[in-house]
């Protein structure tokens, strides 16, 4: 009786529920989100301004007067076709996701369920390749693209990084739990090897394929050093690129370029409140910068 | 073969037998595995050599050099030239030697600026409640999805001396401001540059929710009842934090280290975009110098010398990590 009573009542003091500790908990917690939301705020509310009113010292924090008129110069500025821009950005990302997805459970199936000669030294490779920082390779990179004639060509952002060696270890982690009997079913079922890849496994990989996807496509999303290095043509810009162009036309217009901030900010951030889940998860699994 | 022959040999666990593959899962295998590692000697293996070749050769693509890949003749061999003019007094050695000094004390400030805040900050967010714990986590997290040029141009604009959110809430709190947060080369704080302590502010800023989420699922890993017997046992809440929860977070407390100094090396965009590597290159970084010495001023294979160098840092703190990371316990 007695020790039903004590797992009842729980005798250990929980010190965390003081109501002094836990506002100071709330406080510090809420300063911090002050601190990380404040800066994008302080952005959107400069590009609502009209320019007179940013000029003013000491500033205001909200407009007086609130206007549109940043957004509509950057819509109505023939040197920036903004829909061109976002469609570069958009085929890029999309399209190295895909790829990337393919490569890397193909590739990540076959290390953690098949056993042949070379595996170890092989899957040793693309180990070793994840320690290798881009700017050690950048230079032969760009040096192999111009042999294929691929500068200056938005498909130089995709060809280079169709196999990612990260994608590869991580989805060999994940379908090394996957269960054999599965596999063995379908393949006594007559299903063909790759069958067995693309109706069993790769329909059981929801979590791992979209987390992995999410991170490829916010990784070349807001890439900015590549395709710094690839493209020269202003039409060929992916956002990140148009950014710092269009600052460096226009660099004490802060209605402007914050302006322009919040349109390349602004898909990126809808994606993460859909998303935001399965990058968290991600990141808790397996600990990738 | 008939089907109860595969049943009875499992394909799939032939671990037993390496090499083992049936005819139709070798054309599977290695009809994969072909293509991705003939793509993968071109783009990743061959860079890998290509990089340590051109860093003993003055190579510049402007150049066209008579042997193989454009090396010799114009672009002559210079051995261990490249390395050994890293010591030199040019102005140029000079400079490597300055942006390998400021990548270091950006990379070691960012970590710990780091540590101090995601530790607390994710034990924190672990004592919250759980409807309210989510919301915290995603929004910290926000930073780091966001491009890290706008993120470079909005921090730009939140440092601006008379503008700026910053000197205008440190005038609001009734302090007297710096008068130029990126631009006065004669602004240093225990002998750490205004600007780069401005860059160190904006980047860890944008890179903390990666390590605070890290910490979180780490806290989440460790037993209750291990807490519970500290509690019962009459600790308070400092002696839980530092005897039981620290101990045990080491591990993760390790990877997190070497993790944020790794990536802090490879930073650019923020220098690039944010300070341009000014004032009088005190935030010129590593990779920027890597960058302008390749693109620029197409000087190749000394650039080269210097992104292996780079990787000399990385390989070095990765090997610290894993000399140190040799606990023989678990819970």
């Amino acid at each position: 009786m007695a020790t039903v009573q004590l797992a009842n009542s729980s005798p250990i003091p929980r010190r965390s529920r003081h109501p002094l500790t836990r506002s100071a908990v709330y406080a510090v917690l809420l300063i911090g989100l002050a601190v990380t939301l404040l800066p994008f705020i302080w952005i959107l509310m400069t590009s609502l301004k009209p320019a007179s009113e940013i000029v003013r010292i000491p500033p205001t924090f909200f407009p007086e007067q609130w206007t549109f008129n940043s957004y509509q110069t950057i819509f109505n500025d023939p040197k920036v076709p903004l829909a061109r821009f976002y469609l570069n950005s958009l085929l890029v990302s999309v399209g190295r996701v895909v790829i990337t997805l393919f490569t890397s459970s193909l590739a990540g199936y076959i290390f953690a369920k098949f056993a042949f000669r070379g595996k170890n030294v092989l899957f040793g490779f693309i180990l070793v390749q994840l320690m290798i920082p881009f700017q050690v390779v950048m230079i032969p990179a760009y040096l192999i693209l111009v042999q294929l004639r691929l500068i200056d060509s938005l498909w130089g952002l995709v060809i280079p990084s169709m196999i990612d060696a990260f994608g590869i270890f991580l989805m060999r982690q994940f379908i090394s739990t996957f269960p054999n009997d599965l596999i063995d079913a379908a393949r006594i079922d007559g299903a063909s090897e790759f069958g067995v890849y693309a109706r069993v496994v790769m329909p059981n990989l929801g979590a791992p394929l979209a987390t992995l996807g999410i991170f490829t496509f916010m990784a070349t999303w807001n890439d900015y050093l590549w395709p710094l290095i690839v493209i020269t043509t202003h039409e060929k810009r992916t956002l990140p690129l148009l950014l710092t162009w269009y600052t460096s036309q226009h660099g004490q217009r802060y209605d402007l370029t914050m302006a322009a901030s919040i349109l390349v900010l602004l898909p990126i951030l809808v994606a993460y409140i859909f998303f935001q889940r399965w990058i968290v998860r991600g990141i808790a699994l397996t600990g990738m910068k | 073969m008939t089907r109860a022959a595969i049943a009875s040999n499992p394909p799939s666990t032939a671990r037993t037998d390496p090499g083992g593959l049936r005819p139709g899962q070798r054309a599977f295998v290695w009809g994969s595995l072909i293509p991705i590692f003939l793509y993968l000697s071109i783009f990743a293996l061959f860079p890998m050599i290509w990089v340590v070749v051109l860093s003993f050769f003055n190579y510049s693509p402007v150049r066209v050099g008579d042997g193989l890949l454009g090396l010799g003749g114009r672009n002559p061999f210079v051995g261990l030239g490249n390395f050994i003019a890293m010591f030199d007094s040019t102005q140029t050695a000079q400079l490597f030697r300055t942006a390998v000094r400021n990548t270091v004390t950006f990379a070691s400030l960012v970590m710990i600026a780091n540590l101090a805040i995601t530790l607390p900050l994710a034990v924190l967010v672990e004592s919250a409640h759980d409807r309210v714990k989510g919301l915290f986590r995603a929004i910290y997290f926000l930073p780091t999805v966001s491009s890290a040029v706008a993120v470079a141009i909005m921090w730009g604009y939140v440092f601006h001396p008379q503008q700026g959110l910053l000197n205008n809430f440190i005038k609001l709190i009734g302090l007297t401001p710096p008068k130029a947060w990126l631009t006065d080369p004669s602004a240093v704080f225990f002998g750490v540059p205004l600007a780069m302590i401005a860059v160190i502010i904006a980047y860890v800023w944008q890179d903390f929710g990666y390590n605070l989420v890290i910490f979180i699922a780490a806290l989440q890993g460790i037993p209750h009842d291990i807490r519970d017997a500290a509690q019962i046992d009459g600790a308070s809440g400092w002696q839980e934090f530092w005897r039981i929860t620290l101990p045990l977070l080491q591990p993760t407390l390790l990877l997190v280290c070497t993790l944020t100094m790794i990536s802090s090396f490879q930073v650019f965009v923020i220098f690039q975009v944010m300070t341009n590597g000014g004032p009088q290159n005190q935030t010129r970084s590593l990779t920027m110098d890597i960058y302008e010495n390749a693109f620029r001023y197409q000087a190749m294979g000394w650039a080269a010398a210097m992104s292996l160098m780079l990787f000399a840092m990385v390989l070095i703190v990765t090997l610290v990590q894993f000399r140190l990371l040799r606990t023989d316990w678990e819970y």
